[in-house]
């Protein structure tokens, strides 16, 4: 065993988003510390990963115990201006369905939230929903 | 002075009573050791008088499922349903290290198993002792 490594659960994270919205109909995904200029009516998908608390599971020190790894899915989704919310919810439907209740290589996928309605768009131009979820992962020492 | 935090203890088990081995995924353990007393006091005495008698211990251990099978982690979890239980079961509590320890044979008088949505499963078993309790804290 051996501590976490933080990049393989990212990648697991991510891996599963970028796998779905390749498929048709195919929408732009970035991730945290990306550089993307949008396209105006356009639809785009933005995914940030944060790792949060980190809990002790079980007694021990440096080997044989183990830790709780908590994180937050933070997806933006990025839909034309003025065009209604379907477009928009039908990618949300997408993204929620990729994640709920899932377990994924030892990283287990609570239910989301959202997608919520943005009231201030970031960047503006869009109409912009935010689907959020909890994930928790195991790490033995 | 020297301090210790709640992971620094740990479980070991042996349910044949030999060689103890590691409760892996160990939460926490606790143990109450009690000692009756026998009031000795006599008529005309103005204060009550007390001797100490039996001792015993009793205490739970919680853990965490992880489904593991043939090892002492197993056993553990499973010893409640044994038939004809002799009491000769090893437990070693440790507070620290490798050393301070309590030792004792005992008997699982329960263990509770459960599963929450959203948590991680955790068994929790209690025990009696059995005999002599040796105290190395």
């Amino acid at each position: 065993m051996a501590a976490i490594n933080l990049n393989t659960v990212r990648s697991t994270i991510e891996g599963r988003l970028a796998t779905e919205l390749a498929l048709s109909p195919a929408i732009p995904v970035i991730f945290h510390n990306q550089p993307y200029v949008s396209t105006p009516n356009s639809s785009w998908v933005q995914c940030l990963v944060n790792f949060g608390a980190n809990e002790y599971l079980t007694l021990g020190g440096t080997t044989g115990s183990s830790n709780s790894v908590i994180g937050i899915i933070a997806i933006n989704i990025f839909t034309p201006k003025g065009a209604g919310p379907g477009a928009n919810l039908t990618i949300g439907k997408r993204i929620r369905d990729l994640y709920n209740r899932v377990t994924v290589s030892g990283v287990y996928f609570d239910p989301p939230i959202g997608p919520e309605v943005v009231a201030s768009p970031a960047p503006e131009g869009f109409f912009q929903t935010q689907v959020r979820m909890t994930f928790e992962t195991f790490e033995d020492l | 002075m020297a301090f210790y935090r709640g992971q620094e203890g740990s479980v070991k088990f042996d349910d044949a009573g030999s060689t103890a081995a590691a409760i892996t995924s160990t939460r926490s353990w606790s143990l109450t050791v009690e000692k009756e007393s026998l009031d000795t006091t006599a008529m005309g005495d103005t204060y009550r008088a007390n001797v100490g008698g039996l001792i015993s211990g009793s205490g739970t251990v919680e853990l965490l499922y992880t489904a593991s099978s043939a090892d002492e982690t197993n056993a553990f979890i499973e010893m409640v349903n044994t038939a004809n239980d002799a009491g000769a079961a090893l437990f070693e509590l440790y507070l620290y290290s490798t050393t301070k320890k309590i030792t004792f044979d005992g008997v699982i008088t329960s263990a509770e198993y459960s599963a929450t949505v959203g948590e991680v499963q955790v068994i929790t078993c209690s025990f009696v002792t059995n005999g002599t309790i040796t105290m190395d804290v």
